[in-house]
């Protein structure tokens, strides 16, 4: 038989430089979140499929991993993490002081047809802010994303916000079928001023509506909608909506980031749950989004019955490291110093590496019984600072090699820490 | 300092050279164009690369370009998520459905069950026969589907045409328009809102240009 070596499509092995490269982004989000107060949460990868599906939407549930249990009960890999937040908070945390302030890195999954398509199983990493609907916690996640992506190294970073509620409330007052609200929605993403205006001319539009849909998609900041008024209008929750932007905005001037935030009134995130603020974090390099997040104010209601608002958003680990990657930034840490210990006293060999390791720096055993050029070739090839071939006591003189600079010396273990330790001063 | 916008040229073919024609009326020539795949242009802010019409759409998804210009059929069969700013009108195409004139087959309804479909265009020849319920076995081919018929790979193609002269000339009657489409300048998502001033200044003088 001939067996298949490969991962299955969209999934891949992480070699060791991968995951470190991974773990840079990783520990720079924890501890972000960390100072920020947010507390890490896991979850199961498997769930009911009605878990996963509850206010995400047709989009997100056609994509979703979906088996059959042996209790015949339909599961699902998740392939986003608020819902399963959601359920946490409505059945387990619901004593918990609000707001909770929770943040996670997970694998999701998501299975694509087109061959357009990313990979199937990618790393989220994302904080909810839940119980609070003030502007100070749409503030709060805004500024949490633009300094996790500022200490990350990146540049030129820059977050677009729209409003879920807004624009659908808009939509809705067009009166127009499915068919043409997807022509007005790509037109306002276009910002085709022209088209835009034939298209609301050809649908009859109102004044009012005509004049709220230009004056929208032409603003680029939020302070911007400061001259966009709707109050007479009967367009749902509008004028709520705008002031509510408007706070935003006061809010990210507190924070000292509304530089980097821009309007966009054609924003939507393929996801339902969205009803207030939404928005998607970028860097020019960089074609695609590296994450984003919004507003969902219904969604706990749906698992619990308790209405529970809540704002977050999500990053995608592998975007960050290629927006890094653009913009010339090497994450991996090259200083490292690995040492490895050889002798034939293993006692002393072992007293060695504990030694050095109790001082901070990497040190290996040489297990084999492979003689001296073979301990060499080995560190040579495995990418190690130094080579100590110990005596029968730590206090004699060991040869000590260094592999880059390809020379040895005499000394002691100790004076050899002591010149490591000098050299990191 | 803000880095180049990069928009992506077809490298050859029937869109290649109005391609460069409507940017050069816009005011953007192309500087050096033999053998090289990133061009200076004659306004600074501006390189063009050049790249197959079909990948065009993949270079404007991922921000490989931040511009493009390619068929709007390729465009939807790559499923790509790009705006499509501007019809430039040129390139004008159908994508037909289309059978051997000896066949008998006079309307799609005709074509039997689980018929084999030679097409370059999978997932729009998918989708459509999809939505008129008939199950077809696609079979892809890049380049010349009205062979197909003739070397007996399948009887019915989908495929391009702009005059129906090809068809024609092969003896296949078009029984079925499944696509009116044409050249489009095509934009990234995120280098839309990054560089707007510069590429609505671009779009306003092809809008001007082209009509």
């Amino acid at each position: 038989m001939f067996i298949r070596l490969q991962t299955p499509r969209g999934t891949k092995d992480y070699l060791p430089p991968e995951v470190e490269r991974h773990r840079y982004v990783e520990q720079k989000l924890r501890e972000v979140f960390q100072l920020w107060g947010y507390q890490e949460i896991r979850s199961p990868a498997i769930e009911l499929v009605e878990v996963l599906s509850t206010g995400v939407g047709s989009d997100l549930v056609d994509s979703m991993f979906k088996f059959q249990d042996f209790d015949g009960k339909i599961v699902a890999l998740r392939a986003e993490m608020t819902a399963p937040v959601a359920r946490i908070v409505t059945t387990k945390m619901l004593e918990a002081p609000k707001p909770i302030r929770l943040f996670y890195i997970s694998n999701v999954f998501r299975y694509s047809q087109s061959y357009l398509e990313r990979e199937r199983e990618f790393w989220q990493a994302g904080v909810e802010l839940i119980g609070c609907n003030t502007p100070a916690a749409d503030g709060e996640v805004l500024s949490l994303l633009a300094s996790f992506l500022k200490k990350l190294g990146l540049e030129e970073v820059r977050i677009d916000v729209g409003h879920a509620g807004l624009l659908k409330d808009l939509l809705r007052a067009a009166g127009l079928d499915k068919k043409k609200k997807g022509v007005l929605q790509g037109l306002l993403r276009y910002r085709d001023e022209d088209r835009l205006e034939k298209f609301m001319d050809q649908n009859s539009f109102s004044s009012e509506l005509n004049e709220a849909f230009l004056r929208l998609s032409r603003c680029r900041r939020l302070e911007e909608l400061s001259s966009v008024s709707l109050e007479s209008s009967t367009y749902g929750k509008t004028d709520n909506y705008l002031r509510a932007l408007l706070e935003v905005r006061d809010a990210l001037v507190d924070y000292g980031v509304e530089n980097l935030v821009f309007f966009d009134f054609s924003l939507v995130r393929n996801i339902e749950y969205y009803t207030g603020i939404v928005f998607e974090a970028s860097v020019p390099n960089l074609g695609l989004p590296l994450g984003g997040g919004g507003r969902y104010d219904n969604l706990m209601e749906k698992f619990g019955k308790l209405k529970i608002p809540a704002t977050g958003f999500a990053v995608e680990i592998e975007k960050c490291l290629q927006a890094l990657a653009s913009q010339g930034f090497q994450p991996l840490d090259k200083r490292k110093v690995k040492v490895l210990v050889a002798s034939r006293f293993r006692d002393s060999a072992i007293k060695a590496v504990e030694a050095i390791r109790s001082t901070g720096i990497t040190a290996l055993l040489d297990v084999t019984k492979g003689g001296r050029n073979e301990v060499l070739e080995y560190a040579k090839r495995g990418g190690m600072n130094h080579v100590i071939f110990v005596d029968f006591s730590l206090e004699k003189p060991a040869a000590i090699y260094d592999i880059q600079l390809d020379t040895v010396k005499n000394m002691t273990i100790n004076a050899f820490l002591q010149s490591m330790g000098d050299d990191r001063k | 300092m803000k880095r180049k916008i990069r928009i992506a040229i077809p490298s050859k073919g029937r869109l290649s050279k109005p391609s460069i024609q409507v940017l050069q009326e816009a005011g953007v020539n192309i500087l050096k164009k033999e053998r090289t795949y990133v061009s200076e242009t004659s306004d600074s802010r501006f390189d063009a690369v050049f790249a197959r019409a079909f990948d065009v759409p993949i270079y404007i998804q991922y921000g490989a370009a931040d511009l493009g210009i390619t068929g709007h059929d390729v465009i939807l069969e790559r499923g790509s998520d790009i705006h499509e700013l501007l019809d430039l009108g040129f390139g004008k195409c159908q994508l037909v459905v289309a059978v051997p004139e000896n066949s008998g087959i006079r309307s799609v309804n005709d074509i039997p069950t689980v018929a084999r479909v030679a097409t370059e265009y999978p997932n729009l020849c998918q989708k459509y026969f999809e939505s008129i319920g008939k199950q077809v076995e696609i079979l892809v081919v890049r380049g010349t589907a009205e062979l197909a018929p003739k070397l007996g790979l399948a009887q019915t193609i989908v495929d391009i045409t702009e005059t129906g002269k090809t068809l024609r000339k092969n003896k296949l009657n078009v029984i079925a328009t499944i696509l009116d489409s044409s050249c489009r300048l095509a934009c990234n998502r995120i280098a839309y809102r990054v560089f707007e001033s510069e590429i609505s200044e671009l779009l306003g003088k092809m809008k001007r240009g082209g009509n």
